[in-house]
């Protein structure tokens, strides 16, 4: 579904990404896993055309996404949950989901019927629904940037970090989320830091490391063969 | 920091100054003689600009009011007391009666002009980015309207005349050299380099003990003191202006031979005064020709602010950083690294 | 007494609704943009420019009024397409000198093609005549005033809460990036924007010639920097705040005109300004926080 050839990702003179390749087949779930300043958000930033890459294609479903602005690829059905999450905070949750399915504004009947569908994933919001979104907690809005993301329909769902900053029951939950999206067929790209989990969920992974894959496999085979500590602290 | 980087900037830079006094004394038409003047004045205006302006990053609309505070505070401290009686005859008593030194009429100029800054400008330092730079540009209409109503100091719109002429090229292109030397001074000194610090991360600054509304404050009151003696210097120079002298025109003016520079350096505000001010002579001289000569059936106005207008635009879009960029043209091994890559 | 109070009130709330209306058309791109329009001003020159060329034809005034705001509108989304656009990506700086030469260009452009004198602008007779309410005689055009800004408000208030592109256009001001990764799409919103603030800038134009019946190449420099020192006090990016620091820029300038002692009248601006930094000294953030962002405006 996805195929990253070459690609590099350069922040001025700094090379954040050098020329790595990644594929990710329909309906997996792959995880990307290395310690800070590896380059995992830059690929994933990278991915939903956030930022441009100095060299390599992307290729998603046949198209050539590489020089594709945001909005012209999330029409594509990639949709990105970035690392800072980035709710709107002064809109108020149903807002901000609303806002998710703006590429489907006019079909207002499958709007409302993914918004049900929200709640019932994730009540929580049902609750917060005319909060401004800069009031909830952490995992809240953790919750509403997963549910603002589907509102899309994506086909391939970009996952930053999900669980940065987040208490440990409810990185738990947060997990338990992915793994049902996963069940129903979402097609996941997760970058995570907390790679036991991660690697529990995914089907393979990749390891970054300063910007090169310094691994890749199986989730199994780099679980059980990594050194996890090198993965966390970097080499 | 005297190091032999600036020092050679300072050298460098005070070359084509010292040429325009050497080339203006030997060629001596009144014409050139004026523009050379003028072009030293401008010089030390936006050096004062680029004192705060290049270590902020904060645009200041209110450089020209300042310069009006020099101005108006030289011309009343200096003018010959018969002249004054005539020129200001609402002066008040104990203005009325002194009379002193114009050379140190124009330094007290620069030192009100640095107190009126240092009084009211610390609350600015404290605004966001835009939000300064706002304040700023209020604070240049209040100081124009100040300067347009206080008749009793200033003559009101009205012109103020009578003052001595004594802005001789040697005056203007020494203080210029001064100003050169003081705006490097400046930059390279701690609190340049601090004030640097806090424009490219203020959070970071901070956490090496800047701080950055202090910092913000003493850029600004420096370049008000340099603007207060280019104000005086030019009152001595042109010996009649109103408050009109001191607003907007102006102000567009200075900053765009800063900004068309380079706003970062030192260089950049020797440069783009020279530039600009030949390229702008150049201008209105053709401009006047097109007129006399009636090439249109109306006279021309303001095509010379058109082109400036258009050239600082295109600087912007083609060469955000000036002429210059961000280097200093003394610092040699800086631009041979950049040379060679 | 209580005529003196009625007079007061309407002098204020006409005088603030001119200034809530220019302030919210300039914060509407800062929000957006954290671009600050130095070319503001000279929308309101436009508009009155148009109603002086269009004087000499046989138009009905109010097809002549919707010309000229039109033509703000259209000045408005040019200044986007040239003056920024092209630097968005440079630096803030950037923008606001070519803004700053923008509005120069566009003054010089009027002193050359027009004329450096004042000119006079047609306006419709229901301009200057006056209307009796409750004891005080005030001209109907301040009614007006209040009531377009009323309804303006309203309008757009309603547009921003319930629209999509409402919903669009408030989210791409807090987190424009993130806007954009949800396909809203960027360029559109940017002059989207534009077009909103031309839209004011024309309204804000046709009742300010009401009131001076003149129109000159400077005419722009009053509106906007009472846009920029309401959008001041009211916290940069908050629209709420624009409102507001139009309509409490107006209370001060009004109590000042009606407190101040004669001589002292002609410094009026110079007092409003040392309020305005009174109230930065204590409140650098101005009067509402905006748009949380965590990071300073």
């Amino acid at each position: 579904m996805l195929k990253i050839e070459n690609i590099s990702v350069k922040y001025g003179a700094v090379t954040a990404v050098k020329k790595i390749d990644l594929v990710v087949n329909r309906g997996e779930l792959v995880t990307l896993l290395g310690a800070n300043g590896a380059g995992k958000s830059s690929t994933l930033l990278a991915i939903s055309g956030a930022i441009k890459c100095t060299q390599g294609s992307i290729i998603f479903n046949e198209h050539n996404i590489t020089t594709l602005t945001p909005e012209k690829i999330i029409r594509l059905g990639i949709a990105m949950v970035p690392e800072t999450r980035d709710v709107f905070p002064d809109l108020t949750t149903h807002e901000n989901l609303k806002l998710g399915a703006f590429i489907r504004s006019r079909d207002k009947i499958g709007v409302n019927e993914d918004m049900e569908k929200m709640f019932a994933l994730f009540p929580i919001l049902k609750k917060r629904l005319n909060q401004s979104a800069g009031t909830l907690s952490g995992g809240e809005q953790q919750q509403l940037v997963i549910a603002r993301a589907l509102m899309s329909r994506p086909k391939l769902l970009l996952l930053d970090e999900p669980s940065l900053g987040l208490a440990p029951t409810i990185v738990d939950q947060i997990f338990d989320l992915i793994r049902h999206l996963k069940d129903q067929g979402l097609t996941i790209l997760l970058v995570e830091q907390n790679a036991v989990k991660a690697l529990q969920l995914a089907d393979r992974a990749y390891v970054l490391s300063l910007g090169n894959i310094a691994t890749s496999g199986t989730a199994q085979d780099i679980a059980s063969n990594s050194d996890l500590a090198s993965i966390y602290f970097g080499k | 920091m005297l190091n032999k980087n600036n020092l050679t900037t300072f050298f460098i830079l005070a070359i084509p100054l010292v040429l325009i006094v050497v080339s203006v004394d030997l060629i001596n038409i009144r014409l050139l003689n004026r523009l050379a003047i003028i072009l030293c004045i401008n010089m030390v205006l936006v050096l004062g600009l680029q004192s705060f302006m290049g270590n902020s990053g904060i645009l200041s609309f209110a450089h020209i009011g300042f310069m009006g505070i020099g101005a108006y505070t030289a011309a009343v401290l200096a003018m010959p007391i018969r002249m004054k009686a005539m020129a200001l005859p609402d002066l008040y008593l104990i203005l009325k009666t002194i009379e002193i030194s114009p050379y140190l009429a124009i330094f007290i100029g620069g030192l009100l002009a640095a107190l009126v800054a240092a009084a009211i400008s610390y609350p600015l330092m404290r605004l966001s980015d835009a939000a300064a730079v706002i304040t700023s540009f209020a604070l240049l209409v209040v100081l124009h309207t100040i300067m347009v109503h206080w008749s009793a100091i200033t003559n009101g719109p009205r012109t103020l005349f009578g003052i001595k002429y004594i802005t001789d090229i040697y005056l203007a292109a020494g203080i210029a050299i001064v100003m050169l030397f003081l705006t490097l001074l400046y930059k390279e000194s701690r609190y340049g380099l601090l004030l640097r610090a806090v424009r490219d991360d203020e959070i970071a600054a901070a956490a090496i003990g800047a701080n950055a509304s202090r910092l913000r404050w003493i850029g600004f009151v420096i370049s008000a003191f340099i603007a207060g003696i280019a104000g005086g210097v030019w009152a001595h120079f042109i010996t009649s202006f109103s408050p009109n002298a001191f607003y907007l025109k102006e102000t567009f003016v200075i900053l765009g031979m800063l900004v068309i520079g380079g706003t970062t350096t030192v260089t950049g505000a020797v440069v783009g005064t020279l530039s600009v001010s030949i390229a702008f002579d150049g201008l209105r001289t053709l401009e006047n020709m097109i007129n006399i000569a009636q090439v249109f059936p109306k006279p021309i106005v303001g095509m010379t602010e058109v082109i400036l207008a258009i050239s600082m635009i295109a600087i912007l879009i083609l060469r955000p950083g000036g002429i210059t960029g961000s280097l200093e043209i003394g610092h040699w091994p800086s631009i041979k690294r950049r040379l060679n890559r | 007494m209580l005529g003196q109070i009625i007079q007061f009130t309407i002098d204020t709330l006409s005088l603030g609704s001119l200034y809530a209306l220019m302030a919210l058309g300039l914060v509407i791109v800062y929000g957006i943009l954290k671009l600050v329009n130095f070319a503001y001003g000279e929308l309101i020159m436009v508009t009155g420019y148009t109603l002086f060329l269009l004087n000499a034809s046989p138009l009905p005034w109010l097809f002549m009024a919707v010309c000229a705001i039109f033509m703000a509108i259209f000045v408005g989304i040019s200044t986007e397409l040239i003056a920024f656009r092209p630097v968005r990506a440079k630096s803030v700086t950037a923008v606001l000198i070519t803004s700053f030469a923008f509005s120069t260009l566009l003054q010089n452009a009027a002193l050359l093609f027009i004329s450096p004198r004042t000119r006079q602008v047609p306006l419709p007779d229901i301009f200057s005549e006056s209307i009796e309410l409750a004891g005080v005689i005030t001209p109907i055009r301040n009614i007006i005033t209040i009531v377009c800004a009323v309804l303006l408000l309203i309008i757009f208030a309603l547009l921003l809460k319930k629209t999509v592109l409402g919903i669009a256009l408030r989210a791409a001001a807090s987190e424009f990036r993130m806007a954009r990764m949800l396909g809203v799409p960027a360029n559109l919103v940017i002059s989207l924007a534009f077009a909103i603030s031309g839209l004011f800038a024309g309204i804000v134009g046709i009742l300010w010639l009401g009131r001076i019946g003149v129109v000159v190449p400077t005419i722009g420099l009053e509106p906007l920097l009472i846009a920029f020192i309401a959008t001041v006090i009211g916290g940069m990016r908050s629209l709420q705040g624009a409102v507001l620091g139009g309509y409490l820029l107006a209370f001060i300038d009004v109590s000042l005109s009606y407190s101040l002692h004669q001589d002292l009248l002609q410094f009026r601006d110079a007092f409003t300004f040392s309020f305005v930094i009174l109230l930065l000294v204590i409140k650098p953030e101005g009067l509402i926080k905006g748009p949380a962002t965590g990071q300073r405006t």
